[in-house]
């Protein structure tokens, strides 16, 4: 039961928090600067062009 | 009146005036402060927008917006190391504007990207029934809003959008800003230029004190006969 939940768990924009439902114009990509965490943003945040911080490295976008 | 003239980067408004960034010598930028000046890369337009006012240094008296030329030469440092990582091939790079075309063929040259010039063909990105269709990690824009096609299309893809941002472009759908000049000619080639330049040494295919074989002026779009007369 616990393995299912964790399948199904969603993975959340780094800029507002939230799950990133699937389908939607999310995108994904290596911290430009560090390379080493993986950046996710939903499609509002994109649309928006809210900022979006690296956790490691500090370094804030777009 | 030319795009030149408009972006306020024409030869009368340039040299002088721009000795005005009052703050001491900075060390460490990619090129001499004076080339980047006098390329014009930290002029932007009349108007700003609420995203880019975090790159702009000052309003001048005529009512341009001046941009930070050390936050761009940061910019360029991290778009480098983030288009380095990825595979040559797998990087687009769109140029709707004709300043930007020569530029941006040379940088595809140069770095083994794919060139996008000219008319953004709709479904490109998107359509899978199309034949010619791309399917890029990475697309660069010269200009977020002459290139809106290749933006909504990466948006829609989930494909990272780098864009050279002036002081008049809003963020949407741009996930990587390099605040540059983007409309003037020599601004265009400085900024690809520089580009390549720091891909290929992030790559390690140049060593850190070199320059590419192909110049600045190599990148620069040529002018018509009657452009020439013109200026």
């Amino acid at each position: 039961m616990s393995e299912k939940a964790a399948a199904l768990s969603l993975v959340t924009c780094t800029s507002c928090g939230k799950p990133i439902q699937p389908g939607t114009e999310a995108t994904k990509f290596l911290c430009p600067n560090c390379g080493e965490i993986q950046i996710k943003r939903c499609g509002k945040c994109r649309k928006f062009g809210r900022p979006y911080k690296c956790p490691k490295c500090g370094f804030t976008g777009p | 009146m030319s795009a030149e003239e408009l972006s306020g980067n024409s030869p009368e408004v340039k040299p002088e005036k721009e000795k005005e960034q009052e703050e001491p010598m900075m060390e460490g930028l990619l090129l001499p402060r004076d080339t980047l000046l006098s390329a014009g890369i930290h002029i932007g337009t009349r108007m700003k927008t609420r995203d880019m006012e975090q790159f702009i240094y000052r309003v001048r008296p005529d009512g341009l917006f001046v941009l930070d030329v050390k936050k761009t030469d940061e910019r360029i440092r991290i778009a480098a190391k983030f288009l380095a990582r990825i595979e040559p091939a797998k990087v687009a790079v769109a140029a709707a504007k004709l300043y930007a075309h020569e530029p941006v063929k040379k940088f595809c040259e140069l770095t083994g990207a794919t060139p996008i010039v000219g008319r953004f063909i709709p479904g490109l990105l998107s359509n899978p029934l199309y034949t010619n269709r791309i399917d890029p990690e990475v697309i660069v824009v010269s200009d977020p809003r002459a290139d809106a096609q290749a933006v909504k299309e990466a948006s829609k893809m989930g494909i990272p959008v780098v864009a050279l941002c002036s002081t008049d472009n809003e963020f949407a759908g741009v996930d990587f800003v390099i605040p540059t000049n983007n409309k003037g000619r020599r601004a265009l080639a400085v900024i690809f230029w520089l580009l390549a330049r720091q891909v290929l040494r992030e790559r390690g295919e140049l060593a850190a004190d070199k320059d590419p074989a192909a110049t600045i002026e190599d990148f620069e779009a040529k002018l018509s006969k009657e452009e020439e007369e013109e200026s």
